[in-house]
Protein backbone atom coordinates (compact mmCIF):
# COMPACT_ATOMS: atom_id res chain seq x y z
CA UNK A 1 0.00 0.00 0.00
CA UNK A 2 1.51 3.28 -0.57
CA UNK A 3 0.12 6.51 0.73
CA UNK A 4 -1.15 9.38 -1.91
CA UNK A 5 3.07 11.07 -1.58
CA UNK A 6 2.80 14.98 -0.93
CA UNK A 7 -0.96 14.57 -0.08
CA UNK A 8 -3.47 13.54 2.96
CA UNK A 9 -2.16 10.69 4.51
CA UNK A 10 -6.21 9.51 4.89
CA UNK A 11 -5.61 8.47 1.22
CA UNK A 12 -3.51 5.56 -0.69
CA UNK A 13 -2.93 5.68 -4.70
CA UNK A 14 -4.11 2.08 -5.03
CA UNK A 15 -7.56 2.20 -3.30
CA UNK A 16 -9.40 -0.90 -3.29
CA UNK A 17 -12.13 0.77 -0.99
CA UNK A 18 -12.60 4.64 -1.63
CA UNK A 19 -14.87 6.54 1.43
CA UNK A 20 -15.97 9.56 -0.37
CA UNK A 21 -17.47 12.46 2.18
CA UNK A 22 -20.23 9.81 3.62
CA UNK A 23 -22.48 11.10 6.01
CA UNK A 24 -24.40 8.28 8.38
CA UNK A 25 -27.01 9.45 10.38
CA UNK A 26 -29.94 7.60 12.49
CA UNK A 27 -32.52 10.13 13.49
CA UNK A 28 -30.79 13.06 15.53
CA UNK A 29 -27.72 10.94 15.73
CA UNK A 30 -25.00 11.49 13.59
CA UNK A 31 -22.87 8.12 13.00
CA UNK A 32 -20.60 9.80 10.78
CA UNK A 33 -19.84 13.16 9.34
CA UNK A 34 -18.36 14.14 5.81
CA UNK A 35 -16.12 11.82 6.07
CA UNK A 36 -13.21 10.97 3.11
CA UNK A 37 -10.81 8.16 3.05
CA UNK A 38 -9.55 5.12 1.08
CA UNK A 39 -8.26 1.82 1.87
CA UNK A 40 -5.53 -0.80 -0.31
CA UNK A 41 -3.77 -3.62 -0.40
CA UNK A 42 -2.24 -4.60 3.50
CA UNK A 43 -3.42 -3.79 6.63
CA UNK A 44 -5.20 -0.67 7.92
CA UNK A 45 -6.20 -0.17 11.28
CA UNK A 46 -9.14 1.83 12.11
CA UNK A 47 -8.85 3.47 15.75
CA UNK A 48 -11.26 4.81 17.56
CA UNK A 49 -12.93 5.44 20.76
CA UNK A 50 -16.16 3.44 21.41
CA UNK A 51 -18.77 5.06 19.82
CA UNK A 52 -16.92 7.10 17.18
CA UNK A 53 -18.13 5.52 14.43
CA UNK A 54 -16.06 2.78 13.34
CA UNK A 55 -18.88 -0.20 13.38
CA UNK A 56 -20.78 2.34 11.16
CA UNK A 57 -17.81 3.10 8.56
CA UNK A 58 -16.90 -0.54 8.11
CA UNK A 59 -20.62 -1.51 8.05
CA UNK A 60 -21.00 0.98 5.01
CA UNK A 61 -18.05 -0.13 3.62
CA UNK A 62 -19.63 -3.59 3.26
CA UNK A 63 -22.75 -1.98 1.90
CA UNK A 64 -24.70 -2.99 4.61
CA UNK A 65 -25.68 0.67 5.65
CA UNK A 66 -26.38 2.99 2.81
CA UNK A 67 -24.91 6.52 2.98
CA UNK A 68 -27.53 9.19 3.50
CA UNK A 69 -24.45 11.76 1.77
CA UNK A 70 -21.37 10.66 -0.13
CA UNK A 71 -20.45 7.33 -2.08
CA UNK A 72 -19.00 4.34 -1.16
CA UNK A 73 -16.61 2.02 -3.55
CA UNK A 74 -15.32 -1.06 -3.41
CA UNK A 75 -13.47 -2.70 -6.36
CA UNK A 76 -14.72 0.34 -8.26
CA UNK A 77 -18.41 -0.43 -7.76
CA UNK A 78 -21.10 0.01 -5.22
CA UNK A 79 -21.35 -2.20 -2.57
CA UNK A 80 -24.97 -1.70 -1.74
CA UNK A 81 -26.15 -2.06 -5.79
CA UNK A 82 -23.86 -4.17 -7.10
CA UNK A 83 -24.67 -7.96 -5.61
CA UNK A 84 -21.53 -9.78 -7.10
CA UNK A 85 -19.17 -6.97 -5.22
CA UNK A 86 -20.00 -9.26 -2.23
CA UNK A 87 -18.14 -12.38 -3.21
CA UNK A 88 -15.15 -10.31 -2.77
CA UNK A 89 -15.68 -8.38 0.31
CA UNK A 90 -15.78 -10.18 3.51
CA UNK A 91 -17.09 -8.82 7.24
CA UNK A 92 -16.18 -10.13 10.47
CA UNK A 93 -18.85 -7.87 12.47
CA UNK A 94 -17.86 -7.19 16.47
CA UNK A 95 -21.30 -8.03 17.70
CA UNK A 96 -21.37 -11.62 18.89
CA UNK A 97 -24.44 -12.78 17.30
CA UNK A 98 -23.77 -15.53 15.58
CA UNK A 99 -26.82 -18.40 13.98
CA UNK A 100 -26.27 -20.00 17.59
CA UNK A 101 -27.96 -23.65 16.20
CA UNK A 102 -25.14 -24.36 13.51
CA UNK A 103 -21.49 -25.75 13.88
CA UNK A 104 -18.83 -23.75 12.85
CA UNK A 105 -18.44 -25.83 9.78
CA UNK A 106 -22.11 -25.68 8.51
CA UNK A 107 -21.41 -21.54 9.19
CA UNK A 108 -18.29 -22.15 6.94
CA UNK A 109 -19.62 -24.36 4.34
CA UNK A 110 -23.06 -22.39 4.01
CA UNK A 111 -20.81 -18.57 3.49
CA UNK A 112 -18.18 -21.03 0.83
CA UNK A 113 -21.59 -22.16 -1.08
CA UNK A 114 -23.36 -19.02 -1.02
CA UNK A 115 -20.64 -17.13 -2.44
CA UNK A 116 -20.11 -20.13 -5.04
CA UNK A 117 -16.47 -21.08 -3.60
CA UNK A 118 -15.86 -24.29 -5.94
CA UNK A 119 -12.38 -25.50 -4.21
CA UNK A 120 -13.30 -28.54 -2.02
CA UNK A 121 -10.66 -27.69 0.56
CA UNK A 122 -11.49 -24.50 1.28
CA UNK A 123 -13.77 -25.24 4.23
CA UNK A 124 -11.46 -27.18 5.94
CA UNK A 125 -8.53 -24.76 5.37
CA UNK A 126 -10.29 -21.59 6.72
CA UNK A 127 -11.13 -23.68 9.86
CA UNK A 128 -7.33 -24.58 10.37
CA UNK A 129 -6.31 -20.98 10.20
CA UNK A 130 -8.16 -20.08 12.94
CA UNK A 131 -7.31 -23.28 15.18
CA UNK A 132 -11.30 -24.59 14.76
CA UNK A 133 -10.71 -28.12 13.27
CA UNK A 134 -11.31 -29.79 16.45
CA UNK A 135 -14.47 -28.08 17.48
CA UNK A 136 -15.56 -27.55 14.19
CA UNK A 137 -19.24 -29.95 14.28
CA UNK A 138 -19.71 -27.90 17.81
CA UNK A 139 -22.48 -25.48 17.79
CA UNK A 140 -22.19 -22.07 17.80
CA UNK A 141 -24.19 -21.58 20.94
CA UNK A 142 -21.74 -23.46 22.90
CA UNK A 143 -18.57 -21.46 21.74
CA UNK A 144 -16.85 -18.84 23.73
CA UNK A 145 -16.54 -15.34 22.61
CA UNK A 146 -13.26 -15.64 21.02
CA UNK A 147 -14.39 -18.94 19.25
CA UNK A 148 -16.97 -17.31 17.76
CA UNK A 149 -15.04 -14.55 16.78
CA UNK A 150 -13.01 -17.18 15.20
CA UNK A 151 -15.79 -18.77 13.47
CA UNK A 152 -16.69 -15.48 12.15
CA UNK A 153 -13.29 -14.86 10.87
CA UNK A 154 -13.27 -18.79 9.40
CA UNK A 155 -16.50 -18.05 7.68
CA UNK A 156 -14.72 -14.74 5.71
CA UNK A 157 -11.65 -16.55 5.04
CA UNK A 158 -13.30 -19.41 3.28
CA UNK A 159 -14.48 -17.01 0.53
CA UNK A 160 -10.91 -15.63 -0.06
CA UNK A 161 -12.16 -12.18 0.08
CA UNK A 162 -10.13 -9.39 -1.75
CA UNK A 163 -11.69 -6.57 0.96
CA UNK A 164 -11.46 -8.17 4.55
CA UNK A 165 -12.89 -6.14 7.02
CA UNK A 166 -12.71 -6.68 10.88
CA UNK A 167 -14.57 -4.91 13.50
CA UNK A 168 -12.84 -5.18 16.59
CA UNK A 169 -11.72 -8.86 15.75
CA UNK A 170 -9.64 -9.93 18.95
CA UNK A 171 -11.80 -9.32 21.15
CA UNK A 172 -12.65 -12.42 23.19
CA UNK A 173 -9.22 -14.08 22.27
CA UNK A 174 -6.63 -15.33 24.81
CA UNK A 175 -2.91 -14.03 23.88
CA UNK A 176 -2.07 -17.19 22.35
CA UNK A 177 -5.16 -16.87 19.78
CA UNK A 178 -4.10 -12.97 19.45
CA UNK A 179 -0.84 -13.18 18.29
CA UNK A 180 -1.83 -15.78 15.88
CA UNK A 181 -4.58 -14.03 14.39
CA UNK A 182 -2.45 -10.84 14.30
CA UNK A 183 -0.23 -12.65 11.87
CA UNK A 184 -2.74 -14.07 10.23
CA UNK A 185 -3.89 -10.62 9.31
CA UNK A 186 -0.54 -9.70 8.49
CA UNK A 187 0.40 -12.59 6.00
CA UNK A 188 -3.60 -11.56 4.36
CA UNK A 189 -2.06 -7.81 4.25
CA UNK A 190 1.61 -9.06 2.87
CA UNK A 191 -0.34 -11.31 0.18
CA UNK A 192 -2.03 -7.88 -1.66
CA UNK A 193 -5.27 -8.54 0.09
CA UNK A 194 -7.07 -5.35 1.71
CA UNK A 195 -7.85 -5.78 5.51
CA UNK A 196 -9.19 -3.20 7.55
CA UNK A 197 -9.00 -3.67 11.22
CA UNK A 198 -10.67 -1.84 14.15
CA UNK A 199 -9.83 -1.73 17.66
CA UNK A 200 -10.19 0.73 20.17
CA UNK A 201 -6.69 -0.07 21.48
CA UNK A 202 -3.53 2.01 20.26
CA UNK A 203 -0.68 -0.79 20.63
CA UNK A 204 -3.40 -3.69 19.56
CA UNK A 205 -3.51 -1.62 16.37
CA UNK A 206 0.43 -0.92 16.22
CA UNK A 207 1.21 -4.23 16.22
CA UNK A 208 -1.22 -5.23 13.42
CA UNK A 209 -1.12 -2.03 11.25
CA UNK A 210 1.76 -0.02 9.39
CA UNK A 211 -1.02 2.92 8.45
CA UNK A 212 -3.88 4.01 10.93
CA UNK A 213 -7.26 5.84 10.11
CA UNK A 214 -8.31 7.73 13.38
CA UNK A 215 -12.11 8.41 13.30
CA UNK A 216 -14.00 10.62 16.41
CA UNK A 217 -17.34 11.53 16.62
CA UNK A 218 -17.40 10.53 13.14
CA UNK A 219 -15.08 12.22 11.69
CA UNK A 220 -11.51 11.80 10.43
CA UNK A 221 -9.75 13.00 13.56
CA UNK A 222 -5.99 11.75 11.65
CA UNK A 223 -4.73 9.63 9.53
CA UNK A 224 -0.79 8.08 8.53
CA UNK A 225 1.80 6.00 10.12
CA UNK A 226 1.09 4.71 13.83
CA UNK A 227 4.32 6.47 14.87
CA UNK A 228 3.13 9.84 13.75
CA UNK A 229 0.06 9.09 15.54
CA UNK A 230 0.95 8.44 18.44
CA UNK A 231 3.72 11.24 18.47
CA UNK A 232 0.37 13.31 18.31
CA UNK A 233 -0.56 11.88 21.00
CA UNK A 234 2.62 11.85 23.12
CA UNK A 235 2.94 15.65 23.69
CA UNK A 236 -0.15 16.37 25.05
CA UNK A 237 -0.61 17.44 28.27
CA UNK A 238 -1.80 14.32 30.85
CA UNK A 239 -3.40 14.96 34.39
CA UNK A 240 -1.62 12.74 37.10
CA UNK A 241 -2.95 11.65 40.78
CA UNK A 242 -0.10 11.49 43.28
CA UNK A 243 -0.89 10.42 46.88
CA UNK A 244 1.64 10.27 49.45
CA UNK A 245 2.38 10.67 53.23
CA UNK A 246 2.40 14.09 52.83
CA UNK A 247 0.68 15.77 49.73
CA UNK A 248 1.18 19.34 50.76
CA UNK A 249 4.75 18.63 50.99
CA UNK A 250 5.07 17.28 47.92
CA UNK A 251 2.65 19.79 46.17
CA UNK A 252 5.37 22.05 47.21
CA UNK A 253 8.32 20.66 45.37
CA UNK A 254 6.57 19.67 42.89
CA UNK A 255 5.52 22.87 41.85
CA UNK A 256 9.51 23.50 41.00
CA UNK A 257 9.47 20.39 38.18
CA UNK A 258 9.95 21.51 34.75
CA UNK A 259 7.36 19.25 33.28
CA UNK A 260 4.25 19.91 35.47
CA UNK A 261 2.44 22.49 34.28
CA UNK A 262 -0.43 22.89 37.00
CA UNK A 263 -0.75 21.58 40.25
CA UNK A 264 -3.69 21.17 42.39
CA UNK A 265 -3.71 20.21 45.81
CA UNK A 266 -7.13 18.06 47.07
CA UNK A 267 -8.26 15.73 49.94
CA UNK A 268 -8.25 12.55 47.07
CA UNK A 269 -4.42 13.85 46.80
CA UNK A 270 -2.00 16.17 44.54
CA UNK A 271 -3.34 16.30 40.78
CA UNK A 272 -0.70 17.76 38.38
CA UNK A 273 -1.08 18.44 34.56
CA UNK A 274 2.66 17.84 32.80
CA UNK A 275 3.46 18.11 29.30
CA UNK A 276 5.78 15.47 29.25
CA UNK A 277 4.71 12.53 31.44
CA UNK A 278 8.14 10.51 30.43
CA UNK A 279 10.60 12.92 31.83
CA UNK A 280 8.10 13.23 35.00
CA UNK A 281 8.58 9.88 35.24
CA UNK A 282 12.08 10.04 35.99
CA UNK A 283 11.86 12.99 37.82
CA UNK A 284 8.92 12.04 40.45
CA UNK A 285 11.15 9.47 42.43
CA UNK A 286 14.57 12.14 42.87
CA UNK A 287 11.70 14.33 44.41
CA UNK A 288 10.41 11.77 46.59
CA UNK A 289 13.64 10.87 48.05
CA UNK A 290 15.04 15.10 47.65
CA UNK A 291 11.81 15.61 49.90
CA UNK A 292 11.84 12.48 52.04
CA UNK A 293 8.29 12.03 50.99
CA UNK A 294 7.15 8.75 50.46
CA UNK A 295 4.73 7.99 47.33
CA UNK A 296 1.51 5.53 47.92
CA UNK A 297 0.07 6.07 44.31
CA UNK A 298 0.80 7.81 40.75
CA UNK A 299 -2.11 7.22 38.81
CA UNK A 300 -2.65 9.06 35.07
CA UNK A 301 -6.57 10.17 35.26
CA UNK A 302 -7.11 10.77 31.45
CA UNK A 303 -4.87 7.25 30.06
CA UNK A 304 -7.83 6.51 28.76
CA UNK A 305 -7.99 6.63 24.73
CA UNK A 306 -11.23 8.52 24.43
CA UNK A 307 -9.65 11.31 26.36
CA UNK A 308 -6.59 11.04 23.81
CA UNK A 309 -8.86 10.83 20.74
CA UNK A 310 -10.79 13.86 22.43
CA UNK A 311 -7.52 15.83 22.29
CA UNK A 312 -6.68 14.91 19.01
CA UNK A 313 -9.77 16.28 17.68
CA UNK A 314 -9.60 19.31 19.20
CA UNK A 315 -7.20 21.07 17.61
CA UNK B 1 -8.25 3.86 -8.15
CA UNK B 2 -9.14 3.30 -10.82
CA UNK B 3 -11.70 1.70 -13.23
CA UNK B 4 -14.18 -0.69 -11.63
CA UNK B 5 -12.75 -4.58 -11.05
CA UNK B 6 -14.13 -7.15 -12.96
CA UNK B 7 -15.76 -9.55 -10.80
CA UNK B 8 -15.04 -13.73 -10.40
CA UNK B 9 -17.87 -15.48 -11.24
CA UNK B 10 -20.37 -16.23 -7.95
CA UNK B 11 -22.26 -19.34 -8.50
CA UNK B 12 -25.39 -20.75 -9.71
CA UNK B 13 -28.25 -19.55 -8.08
CA UNK B 14 -29.48 -23.19 -8.11
CA UNK B 15 -26.59 -24.49 -6.28
CA UNK B 16 -27.41 -21.55 -3.79
CA UNK B 17 -31.10 -21.97 -3.57
CA UNK B 18 -31.39 -25.27 -1.58
CA UNK B 19 -28.22 -23.89 1.14
CA UNK B 20 -30.47 -20.95 1.42
CA UNK B 21 -33.64 -23.28 2.33
CA UNK B 22 -31.89 -25.76 4.23
CA UNK B 23 -30.35 -23.01 6.41
CA UNK B 24 -34.31 -21.95 7.75
CA UNK B 25 -34.50 -25.45 9.70
CA UNK B 26 -30.99 -26.02 10.78
CA UNK B 27 -30.08 -21.67 12.05
CA UNK B 28 -33.54 -19.94 12.23
CA UNK B 29 -35.84 -22.32 14.46
CA UNK B 30 -33.81 -23.11 17.93
CA UNK B 31 -35.34 -25.14 20.42
CA UNK B 32 -36.92 -22.09 22.42
CA UNK B 33 -39.04 -21.29 19.30
CA UNK B 34 -39.99 -24.34 18.51
CA UNK B 35 -41.42 -25.01 21.60
CA UNK B 36 -43.60 -21.93 21.51
CA UNK B 37 -44.68 -23.49 18.06
CA UNK B 38 -45.80 -26.38 20.30
CA UNK B 39 -48.40 -24.06 21.68
CA UNK B 40 -50.28 -23.25 18.64
CA UNK B 41 -50.28 -26.89 17.34
CA UNK B 42 -51.64 -28.30 20.69
CA UNK B 43 -54.24 -25.40 20.09
CA UNK B 44 -55.42 -26.76 16.92
CA UNK B 45 -55.05 -30.25 18.33
CA UNK B 46 -57.45 -29.04 20.93
CA UNK B 47 -59.63 -27.56 18.17
CA UNK B 48 -60.27 -31.14 17.12
CA UNK B 49 -61.50 -32.37 20.79
CA UNK B 50 -62.95 -29.40 21.43
CA UNK B 51 -65.46 -29.47 18.71
CA UNK B 52 -66.77 -32.93 20.14
CA UNK B 53 -68.34 -31.21 22.60
CA UNK B 54 -70.46 -29.32 20.05
CA UNK B 55 -74.19 -30.43 20.23
CA UNK B 56 -73.96 -30.29 15.98
CA UNK B 57 -73.10 -33.12 13.52
CA UNK B 58 -69.44 -33.97 13.74
CA UNK B 59 -68.64 -31.90 10.36
CA UNK B 60 -70.30 -28.94 10.85
CA UNK B 61 -68.52 -28.75 15.10
CA UNK B 62 -65.61 -29.25 13.42
CA UNK B 63 -66.15 -26.21 10.89
CA UNK B 64 -67.36 -23.73 13.50
CA UNK B 65 -64.38 -24.83 16.09
CA UNK B 66 -61.71 -24.61 13.12
CA UNK B 67 -63.38 -21.31 12.01
CA UNK B 68 -62.46 -19.96 15.06
CA UNK B 69 -59.59 -21.99 17.04
CA UNK B 70 -57.32 -23.31 13.39
CA UNK B 71 -57.57 -20.53 11.19
CA UNK B 72 -58.68 -17.44 13.14
CA UNK B 73 -56.09 -18.21 15.96
CA UNK B 74 -53.42 -20.99 16.10
CA UNK B 75 -52.56 -20.44 12.11
CA UNK B 76 -51.71 -16.91 12.45
CA UNK B 77 -49.74 -17.53 15.47
CA UNK B 78 -47.80 -20.42 14.45
CA UNK B 79 -47.24 -18.57 11.07
CA UNK B 80 -46.57 -15.43 13.14
CA UNK B 81 -43.69 -17.76 15.23
CA UNK B 82 -42.43 -19.30 11.84
CA UNK B 83 -42.62 -15.79 9.78
CA UNK B 84 -40.55 -13.95 12.51
CA UNK B 85 -38.00 -16.44 12.92
CA UNK B 86 -37.08 -17.09 9.04
CA UNK B 87 -36.16 -13.27 8.88
CA UNK B 88 -37.28 -10.55 11.58
CA UNK B 89 -35.29 -12.45 14.26
CA UNK B 90 -32.13 -12.24 12.15
CA UNK B 91 -32.32 -8.56 11.53
CA UNK B 92 -32.82 -7.88 15.13
CA UNK B 93 -30.14 -10.56 16.65
CA UNK B 94 -27.30 -9.21 13.76
CA UNK B 95 -27.40 -12.57 12.18
CA UNK B 96 -28.90 -11.64 8.67
CA UNK B 97 -25.60 -10.07 7.90
CA UNK B 98 -24.30 -13.63 7.24
CA UNK B 99 -26.58 -14.13 4.39
CA UNK B 100 -26.96 -10.65 3.28
CA UNK B 101 -23.28 -9.89 2.59
CA UNK B 102 -23.45 -12.82 -0.10
CA UNK B 103 -23.52 -12.52 -3.98
CA UNK B 104 -27.30 -13.75 -3.12
CA UNK B 105 -30.05 -11.86 -5.08
CA UNK B 106 -32.72 -10.37 -2.90
CA UNK B 107 -35.27 -12.07 -4.65
CA UNK B 108 -33.78 -15.61 -3.78
CA UNK B 109 -33.30 -14.63 -0.10
CA UNK B 110 -36.98 -13.65 0.04
CA UNK B 111 -38.39 -16.43 -1.55
CA UNK B 112 -35.54 -19.33 0.25
CA UNK B 113 -36.72 -17.32 3.64
CA UNK B 114 -40.41 -17.75 2.72
CA UNK B 115 -40.12 -21.35 1.11
CA UNK B 116 -38.18 -22.79 4.22
CA UNK B 117 -40.79 -21.37 6.52
CA UNK B 118 -43.77 -22.47 4.56
CA UNK B 119 -41.87 -26.44 4.42
CA UNK B 120 -41.74 -25.64 8.46
CA UNK B 121 -45.38 -24.89 8.29
CA UNK B 122 -46.04 -28.03 6.16
CA UNK B 123 -44.69 -30.38 8.58
CA UNK B 124 -45.85 -28.77 11.83
CA UNK B 125 -49.56 -26.96 11.63
CA UNK B 126 -50.87 -28.88 8.68
CA UNK B 127 -50.48 -32.07 10.13
CA UNK B 128 -51.97 -30.92 12.93
CA UNK B 129 -54.78 -29.48 11.26
CA UNK B 130 -55.54 -33.00 9.65
CA UNK B 131 -55.34 -34.83 13.26
CA UNK B 132 -57.90 -32.55 14.25
CA UNK B 133 -60.07 -33.42 11.74
CA UNK B 134 -59.72 -36.98 12.67
CA UNK B 135 -60.18 -35.82 16.21
CA UNK B 136 -63.50 -34.34 15.24
CA UNK B 137 -64.63 -37.21 14.04
CA UNK B 138 -64.71 -35.37 10.74
CA UNK B 139 -62.55 -37.52 8.29
CA UNK B 140 -64.43 -36.02 5.27
CA UNK B 141 -62.58 -32.65 6.01
CA UNK B 142 -59.24 -33.81 6.11
CA UNK B 143 -58.57 -32.61 2.80
CA UNK B 144 -60.08 -29.06 2.60
CA UNK B 145 -58.77 -28.41 6.12
CA UNK B 146 -55.32 -29.08 5.22
CA UNK B 147 -55.40 -27.50 1.75
CA UNK B 148 -56.63 -24.41 3.71
CA UNK B 149 -54.48 -24.66 6.12
CA UNK B 150 -51.18 -24.71 3.86
CA UNK B 151 -52.23 -22.27 1.35
CA UNK B 152 -53.10 -19.78 4.84
CA UNK B 153 -49.98 -20.78 5.80
CA UNK B 154 -47.97 -19.45 2.86
CA UNK B 155 -49.80 -16.59 2.93
CA UNK B 156 -49.36 -15.89 6.69
CA UNK B 157 -45.67 -16.56 6.00
CA UNK B 158 -44.83 -14.28 3.23
CA UNK B 159 -46.86 -11.46 4.87
CA UNK B 160 -44.42 -11.87 8.07
CA UNK B 161 -41.23 -12.04 5.88
CA UNK B 162 -42.40 -8.66 4.09
CA UNK B 163 -43.02 -7.13 7.85
CA UNK B 164 -39.51 -8.73 8.56
CA UNK B 165 -38.21 -7.20 6.14
CA UNK B 166 -39.28 -3.12 6.49
CA UNK B 167 -39.34 -3.03 9.93
CA UNK B 168 -36.63 -3.75 12.72
CA UNK B 169 -40.14 -4.54 15.30
CA UNK B 170 -41.51 -7.15 13.29
CA UNK B 171 -42.99 -9.18 15.64
CA UNK B 172 -45.20 -6.45 17.20
CA UNK B 173 -45.76 -5.49 13.73
CA UNK B 174 -46.98 -8.75 12.94
CA UNK B 175 -49.11 -9.42 15.97
CA UNK B 176 -51.17 -5.78 15.10
CA UNK B 177 -51.65 -7.12 11.90
CA UNK B 178 -53.17 -9.98 12.98
CA UNK B 179 -54.82 -8.72 15.74
CA UNK B 180 -56.01 -5.32 15.08
CA UNK B 181 -56.49 -5.35 11.07
CA UNK B 182 -57.24 -9.05 10.33
CA UNK B 183 -59.31 -10.18 13.16
CA UNK B 184 -61.08 -6.95 14.23
CA UNK B 185 -61.36 -5.17 10.65
CA UNK B 186 -61.32 -7.79 8.79
CA UNK B 187 -64.50 -9.15 11.00
CA UNK B 188 -66.45 -6.13 9.82
CA UNK B 189 -64.86 -4.77 6.61
CA UNK B 190 -64.92 -7.48 3.59
CA UNK B 191 -62.50 -5.68 1.66
CA UNK B 192 -59.94 -6.26 4.46
CA UNK B 193 -61.13 -9.99 4.89
CA UNK B 194 -60.27 -10.13 1.15
CA UNK B 195 -56.80 -9.47 1.31
CA UNK B 196 -56.51 -11.66 4.78
CA UNK B 197 -54.73 -14.71 4.99
CA UNK B 198 -56.82 -15.47 8.01
CA UNK B 199 -60.37 -14.93 6.37
CA UNK B 200 -59.00 -16.32 3.03
CA UNK B 201 -58.00 -19.35 4.40
CA UNK B 202 -60.92 -19.94 6.39
CA UNK B 203 -62.88 -18.94 3.00
CA UNK B 204 -60.85 -21.56 1.55
CA UNK B 205 -62.09 -24.36 3.81
CA UNK B 206 -65.27 -23.44 3.89
CA UNK B 207 -65.68 -23.33 -0.06
CA UNK B 208 -63.53 -26.77 -0.20
CA UNK B 209 -65.64 -28.40 2.45
CA UNK B 210 -69.09 -26.91 1.04
CA UNK B 211 -69.34 -25.40 4.64
CA UNK B 212 -72.39 -23.17 4.82
CA UNK B 213 -72.00 -22.49 8.54
CA UNK B 214 -68.84 -20.71 7.90
CA UNK B 215 -69.89 -18.73 4.48
CA UNK B 216 -69.24 -14.89 4.28
CA UNK B 217 -70.75 -13.05 1.93
CA UNK B 218 -68.21 -10.61 -0.22
CA UNK B 219 -65.01 -12.83 -0.32
CA UNK B 220 -63.80 -15.70 -2.68
CA UNK B 221 -64.66 -19.04 -1.51
CA UNK B 222 -62.65 -22.73 -2.03
CA UNK B 223 -60.54 -22.85 -5.08
CA UNK B 224 -60.83 -19.08 -5.52
CA UNK B 225 -59.40 -18.07 -2.10
CA UNK B 226 -56.93 -20.48 -2.61
CA UNK B 227 -55.36 -18.35 -5.91
CA UNK B 228 -56.47 -15.12 -4.25
CA UNK B 229 -54.07 -16.84 -0.95
CA UNK B 230 -51.60 -17.64 -3.48
CA UNK B 231 -51.72 -13.91 -5.40
CA UNK B 232 -50.94 -12.36 -1.58
CA UNK B 233 -48.21 -14.63 -1.24
CA UNK B 234 -46.50 -13.75 -4.70
CA UNK B 235 -46.88 -9.56 -4.12
CA UNK B 236 -46.03 -10.02 -0.51
CA UNK B 237 -42.73 -11.43 -1.52
CA UNK B 238 -42.26 -8.91 -4.36
CA UNK B 239 -42.57 -6.16 -1.89
CA UNK B 240 -40.06 -8.16 0.71
CA UNK B 241 -37.13 -8.66 -2.04
CA UNK B 242 -38.33 -4.67 -1.97
CA UNK B 243 -37.33 -4.26 1.52
CA UNK B 244 -34.03 -6.25 1.91
CA UNK B 245 -33.00 -4.19 -1.50
CA UNK B 246 -33.66 -1.07 0.96
CA UNK B 247 -32.57 -2.83 4.49
CA UNK B 248 -30.23 -1.22 6.77
CA UNK B 249 -28.49 -3.88 8.58
CA UNK B 250 -27.24 -1.74 11.57
CA UNK B 251 -26.49 -4.74 13.88
CA UNK B 252 -28.08 -5.66 17.16
CA UNK B 253 -27.04 -3.01 19.27
CA UNK B 254 -28.39 0.19 17.67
Amino acid sequence: MTTTEGLDPAFVDDATVVVDDVSVWFGQKVALSELSCSFGPGVTGLLGPNGAGKTTLMRAMCGLIPPRRGHVTVLGHDPRGHRDVQSRVALVPEEDAVPEALTARQLVRYQATLNGVTDADAVERSLAEVSLTDVADRRLGGFSKGMRQRAKVAAALVTDPEVLVLDEPLNGADPVQRVALIELFQALGAAGRTVVVSSHVLHEVERLAARVIVVVHGRLAAAGGHRAIRDAMADRPRRVLLRSDDDRRLATGLLGLDQVVAVELAEAGVTISTGNAGELALALPRLSRQLDVRLREVRALDASLDSVFADLTSR
Amino acid sequence: MTSPAALRPTGSPLRRFPALVAYVPRACLPGRRLAVLALPCATILASGLLSRALDDTARDAFAQVAGLGIFGLAMPLGTLVIGDAVLGAEVRSGTLGFTWLTPVRFWELALARWLGGWLIALVTLVPCAAVAAVLAGASGLIGPVVVATAAGAAAHIALFVLIGAITRRAAIWSLAIVFVIERLLGAVLSGIAQLSPTWQGRAAFAGLGDLGVLARSGIPEGWDAVVRLGLITVVCLAFATVGLRRLQLTGARD
